[in-house]
């Protein structure tokens, strides 16, 4: 189509050229089969009236429609396409899926200190014994070999860091609170973690809120359960702040007690 | 016929015509390109949208679901492993331990897949048809309690057996009761294909329970 149609065209023009040079401008007909595609609209109307003068109009008026619709759409094609690459593009950036750590960003009140503080996000051997975190409850750092049970468990009493921060390096978010949270909370609480896998929940004396999550590396203080910025670090964080992806949350250590459970002996055999 | 038109463009104003024709054609060109953007924007949006199931879809909730159901399920088994004597249960419960953790994984990979994340902002089970109903203390169909976890792994020898083999009859009924409904509700080729071979794995899981409940004395 595209080779067609400048060819008829230029079989046709083969009369009228001396006709146009001699009324219209000189360098105009070039111009004007030039610049076709983008604005000929102008052009269009001078030509036919200079063949007018001499001939019969039959002939411009061929010229006028025999416009190179070749170039033209393919022109136009070309502009569609890039819109529409533009278009997906400004979607993509605008609207597209919000990765998890952008997403954990944008809870008001969270602590990130995977920015603030890489290099503790950063440590994590197997240790036995009592460990200090430096933040209160932990969110990274070394930790015992054990990892608390981390399979939606409500725990009665506290546990120990060590265990819980193992178990926040497998993706688990650990949800605590101070101890004096009215027992409709602490329901509360409970019901957005039994159940739930890669979750836990324990009391935590000496909390300077009455609630705060962890997982690695972040931490989120509130005053209510019914804070609808608990769920949004749960679905934010939950599984995905993982450094190990695939370890799961059971054949943890399942007692209470601030001690740092060691592994466990094999029981009932 | 057009030839009257265009003489008539000539003599009346052949300079002034050309700019507000051109003015015209590029405001329309101007307006054509906008409107493509936006249509292309849209486009967008429908078929990302349209290519995978969202973010509250029948298959994200499933695929959410039904991996918390199967971690139970390993859970119980690790436990078979480590503290059952009986070569047919713990040959059962290797296979349900190795079986469901790899379908764990497929189903978070179906998720990354879709740009979801791991967990949802639904209730659990409200993918399925009256599924908010079926749980129970944020136990979906088949899953076992605390308390019962508890007693499964302070229990030992024929007791322990006998409550591993019960709480996993469980576990694999509502966990067919699941399969069941998202079989119901959706066309997602891999989403059917791997519901299906679970209900046909855990079937057959389920007559082996039933032989070794009758062997060992149930």
């Amino acid at each position: 189509m595209s080779i067609s149609t400048p060819a008829g065209d230029s079989s046709r023009q083969t009369a009228p050229p001396a006709a146009k040079k001699a009324t219209a401008g000189a360098g105009r007909p070039p111009a004007a089969r030039g610049a076709r595609p983008s604005g000929g609209g102008g052009g269009k109307g001078t030509r036919p009236g200079g063949g007018g003068k001499s001939r019969k109009p039959i002939t411009p008026v061929k010229v006028s429609q025999g416009r190179s619709w070749g170039p033209i759409a393919l022109f136009s094609a070309v502009g569609v396409i890039a819109a529409a690459i533009i278009g997906y593009g400004i979607y993509a950036v605008s609207v597209g899926p919000k990765d998890w750590k952008e997403k954990a960003e944008g809870i008001s009140g969270i602590s990130d200190f995977r920015k603030s503080d890489p290099k503790l996000v950063d440590t994590r051997s197997h240790k036995s014994g009592s460990i200090q975190y430096p933040q209160t409850p932990p969110v990274a750092g070394d930790h015992n070999v054990s990892w608390q049970n981390c399979m939606g468990d409500v725990y009665d009493a506290q546990i120990a860091n060590e265990n819980a921060v193992h178990s926040l390096e497998h993706g688990a978010v650990w949800v605590t609170y101070r101890p004096d949270l009215p027992k409709d909370q602490v329901d509360a609480l409970a019901s957005k973690v039994r159940g739930q896998e890669f979750t836990m929940m324990s009391p935590f004396p000496g909390l300077d809120k009455p609630i705060s999550l962890q997982a690695w590396g972040y931490q989120l203080k509130v005053d209510n359960a019914s804070d609808d910025r608990v769920d949004e670090f749960i679905r934010a964080l939950r599984l995905n702040a993982t450094l190990e992806p695939g370890v799961g949350c059971s054949g943890g250590v399942t007692a209470t007690g601030t001690t740092p459970r060691e592994l466990q002996q094999p029981q009932g055999q | 016929m057009s030839t009257t038109y265009d003489d008539t463009a000539v003599s009346d104003s052949s300079v002034a015509a050309p700019p507000r024709r051109r003015a015209l054609l590029l405001t329309s060109a101007v307006v054509a390109a906008v409107l493509v953007v936006i249509a292309a924007f849209g486009a967008g949006w429908f078929a990302s949208s349209r290519n995978h199931p969202g973010e509250d879809s029948v298959e994200a909730g499933f695929a959410r679901d039904m991996s918390s159901h199967h971690a139970q399920a390993v859970e119980m088994s690790m436990l078979a492993l480590d503290k059952s004597t009986q070569p047919d249960l713990r040959l059962l419960a290797g296979e349900i331990a190795q079986a469901q953790q790899a379908q764990i994984g497929m189903m978070q990979t179906w998720l990354r897949d879709w740009h979801l994340g791991p967990t949802g902002r639904q209730p659990q089970m409200s993918w399925m048809t009256d599924g908010a109903s079926l749980v129970h203390d944020g136990l979906m169909p088949g899953m076992a309690s605390a308390a019962d976890m508890t007693k499964l792994r302070n229990a030992t020898g024929h007791d322990f057996d006998l409550l591993f083999l019960r709480l996993m009859q469980q576990h694999h009924l509502g966990g067919i009761h699941m399969v069941e409904g998202v079989l119901a509700e959706t066309n997602e080729t891999d989403v059917v294909w791997l519901a299906q071979s679970m209900a046909n794995n855990q079937r057959a899981e389920l007559e082996f329970i039933q032989q070794i409940l009758a062997k060992i004395g149930a």
